[in-house]
C-alpha cells in the first residue's frame, strides 16, 4: 500500500514543508539545540476553563447552649427511607433526652429546592435542624 | 437561616457534601456520616446506625450530632467574605506531550488525545463565528441548583470546539448547543446519557452522516460535535468530576459523544414532518435538538407483524430507569413501512402507540404501590387490573404527565387531550428494516443559525 506521507502529516497537524525547513543536515545530530525534535518544541496553550462564581463565606449559625427542653426539626429531604430514619432519630431523643421536643417536616419540592415555608416555620418554632439524607 | 443544623449524609456522598458546603460558603459544615445505601434498612438496623460510629470520624453518631448543635463555633467556622475558586493559569506552557498530560491530569478531556488550544486555532475556530469572542453566552452547572452554575463565553466554547478536533463551519452548532444551559454530564447517581439531533440545512452543509451507520463513528462532525459538548460540561461548568460533580454510580459510555445524529430528511414518508418542524421550526432552519435518557435498544427483529404493532409490544415491556417516555429511532425503510400502513404522520403513529402500549403487572403495581391498597379494597379500576394477574395492566405510560407520587402542582391543569411523550426520529441507510428505541424525552430544541 502506498502511504501519502504529505497528506498523514497534514493529519497530525503539521505542515510538511515546517518539517523538510527543519531536518538536520548530514552529520549533525537529530536532536540538537540546533534541530529540535518537534516533541521538544514548547507550546503556549490557552486554560479552557470557564467562570466559577465567587463563593459568598457564611458564618455559620450560633450554636445552642445544649438541646434540654429544645426543639429540634427532623427534616426529610424526600429521599426513600429518611422518614423512617428521623423517626428513628425521635425515639432516640424520647428515650436518652427526654426534654427535647422533635418535629417531623417533609420539605417541599426536589432535594435541591429551597422550601421558604417551611424554613420560616423552623425560624418560628424550632431552635435546631437534623436533616437528612441521601440514598 | 439562623437555625443551628445538623446535616446527615451516607458516606457515598463525602467528598460531595463537602464541596457542596464548601461551594456555598460553608467548608466548615458539621456534616454528620451513615452508612450507605439507608434506604433499605429496616427500623431496628436504622436506630442501630445511631448507637454506633460515624463511619467517616469513627465517633459515636449521636453525640457527634448533639456536639454538631451545641458546641461553640470556631472562627473558621464564623468567617465571612469572598473567595473565589482557582481555575489554574491563563495559558500553559509545555511540550505537546507534556501539554496532553496537564489537561488529562487536570481533567480537561474526555481522557482521549485533543488538540492543543493554541492561539492560533482558536482564533481559527473564532472565525466559523460572526459573535464576539467576549460574548457571554450563559451559565451551565452539573445539577441546576445544586451545583455551581458557570458562566461562558464564546471564547470559551471556541477553545473547546478546537480540542474536540471541531472544524470552524461546526462552532454554531456547538456554540447552540452550550446556549441551551446543559451539561452532557449530569451529577445524578442514575448515569444520565444525552443526545444530540441536528435537522434542517446545517447536516448537509457540514457532511453530517444520516445513511449507512448514522449512529455510528463514520463522519467527522457527528463524531466531533457530539465529544465538544462532553468536554466543554467539563471545563466550562465544573462537570464530570466522580464524587464531586457526577456520581452515575455505573456511567454511560454515551457520554463520550452524546449520540450525535441527523435526521434523514430526504427519506421521510410523505406528510411525515422534520423532528424540528414538530417542535415549530421552518424546514429551512437548521436546529440542535438534546434529549435526555439512559438506554437505548438497537432492535434487529423479522416479526411475522407489522412493525407498528412489534415496536407497540416493545413499549408494553420496555422498561430502564424511566417508564415514562420513550423516542423511536426508525430506519426509513421501517417509517415507509408504518406509512403504508396508514400512519400519515409521525404524529399519528406515536398517538397510536401511547392509546394502545401497555403496562407489565409487575411494573404497574411497582410503581403505583398505594393504589395496590385500593385495589384490595375493591376500589375500580385496580380491583380489576389485580384480578388480571400476571397479564399487561391496560395502564397507557406514554403520555406526558407528572411522576406518580411527585408533590401535586398546584397551578397544573386538568388536560383532557394528554400529549404522547413518544418521540420519532427516521435515519439509518436502508441496509435493512432495523430500529431502536429507548427511554429518552426531548429537553429542548434551539436555532444553530442564530450562531453562525
Amino acid at each position: 500500500m502506498k502511504i501519502n506521507r504529505r497528506k498523514i502529516l497534514s493529519l497530525l497537524g503539521i505542515s510538511p514543508a515546517v518539517l523538510a525547513a527543519s531536518s538536520p543536515a548530514i552529520g549533525e545530530p537529530k536532536h540538537s539545540p540546533k534541530n529540535p525534535s518537534i516533541k521538544d518544541i514548547k507550546l503556549e496553550v490557552v486554560n479552557p476553563k470557564g467562570l466559577p462564581p465567587p463563593i459568598q463565606l457564611i458564618p455559620m449559625a450560633p450554636r445552642l447552649p445544649s438541646l434540654d427542653g429544645k426543639t429540634i426539626y427532623l427534616v426529610s429531604d424526600g429521599f426513600a427511607g429518611a422518614d423512617r430514619f428521623l423517626n428513628q432519630i425521635a425515639i432516640w431523643f424520647q428515650k436518652n433526652m427526654p426534654s427535647v421536643k422533635t418535629v417531623y417536616r417533609l420539605k417541599a419540592g426536589s432535594y435541591f429546592d429551597d422550601d421558604p415555608k417551611l424554613m420560616a416555620e423552623m425560624k418560628a418554632n424550632g431552635n435546631a435542624m437534623i436533616m437528612a439524607y441521601g440514598h | 437561616m439562623g437555625l443551628p443544623t445538623a446535616p446527615l449524609v451516607t458516606i457515598a456522598f463525602k467528598d460531595l457534601a463537602k464541596t457542596n458546603a464548601a461551594n456555598r460558603g460553608m467548608p466548615g459544615e458539621r456534616i454528620c456520616f451513615l452508612p450507605h445505601p439507608m434506604t433499605n434498612k429496616t427500623d431496628a438496623e436504622m436506630y442501630a446506625v445511631l448507637e454506633g460510629n460515624d463511619p467517616v470520624t469513627g465517633k459515636p453518631l449521636m453525640p457527634e450530632i448533639i456536639d454538631a448543635l451545641t458546641k461553640p463555633l470556631t472562627a473558621e467556622e464564623k468567617k465571612s467574605g469572598t473567595v473565589t475558586p482557582d481555575i489554574g493559569p491563563a495559558t500553559y506552557v509545555d511540550t505537546p506531550d507534556n501539554l496532553q498530560r496537564i489537561f488529562l491530569d487536570n481533567n480537561m478531556t474526555d481522557f482521549m488525545p485533543i488538540i492543543l488550544p493554541t492561539e492560533e486555532k482558536v482564533e481559527a475556530m473564532l472565525k466559523g463565528t460572526s459573535h464576539k469572542p467576549d460574548e457571554v453566552i450563559g451559565t451551565l452547572s452539573a445539577a441546576r441548583g445544586a451545583q455551581p452554575s458557570w458562566s461562558f463565553t464564546v471564547r470559551h466554547v471556541a477553545i473547546n470546539a478546537v480540542m474536540a478536533g471541531a472544524q470552524p463551519e461546526y462552532l454554531p452548532t456547538i456554540l447552540a448547543i452550550a446556549s441551551t444551559g446543559q451539561p452532557a454530564l449530569f451529577s445524578s447517581t442514575s448515569s444520565f446519557s444525552r443526545m444530540l439531533l441536528l435537522n434542517g440545512p446545517i447536516s448537509d452543509k457540514i457532511k453530517m452522516n444520516y445513511g449507512i451507520g448514522a449512529m455510528g463513528p463514520f463522519a467527522e462532525p457527528n463524531a466531533v460535535i457530539g465529544r465538544a459538548w462532553t468536554i466543554l460540561s467539563k471545563n466550562l461548568g465544573g462537570c464530570g468530576m466522580p464524587g464531586l460533580s457526577y456520581m452515575g454510580s455505573l456511567g454511560t459510555n454515551f457520554n463520550y459523544n452524546n449520540i450525535c445524529i441527523a435526521e434523514t430528511e430526504n427519506k421521510l414518508p410523505d406528510g411525515w414532518n422534520p423532528f424540528h418542524v414538530q417542535k415549530g421550526f421552518k424546514p429551512t432552519d437548521s436546529v440542535v435538538s438534546i434529549f435526555s435518557g439512559w438506554s437505548l435498544n438497537n432492535v434487529a427483529w423479522f416479526p411475522n407483524m407489522p412493525y407498528h404493532e412489534l415496536i407497540n409490544n416493545w413499549l408494553t415491556h420496555f422498561f430502564s430507569f424511566g417508564t415514562g417516555a420513550a423516542t423511536l429511532l426508525l430506519d426509513p425503510t421501517v417509517a415507509r413501512e408504518a406509512k403504508g400502513k396508514g400512519f400519515d404522520s409521525k404524529e399519528a403513529l406515536s398517538d397510536y402507540w401511547s392509546k394502545n402500549s401497555k403496562t407489565p403487572a409487575w411494573l404497574y403495581w411497582d410503581t403505583h404501590q398505594p393504589l395496590l391498597k385500593q385495589a384490595q379494597a375493591g376500589v375500580e379500576p385496580y380491583a380489576s387490573y389485580l384480578k388480571m394477574g400476571d397479564a399487561d395492566i391496560p395502564f397507557q405510560r406514554y403520555y406526558r404527565r407528572g411522576r406518580f407520587g411527585a408533590p401535586p402542582n398546584p397551578n397544573a391543569q386538568p388536560d383532557a387531550n394528554p400529549k404522547s411523550s413518544i418521540e420519532i426520529i427516521v435515519l439509518g441507510g436502508e441496509t435493512n428494516t432495523y430500529w431502536a428505541g429507548g427511554d429518552f424525552s426531548h429537553v429542548t430544541s434551539v436555532s444553530i443559525d442564530k450562531w453562525v
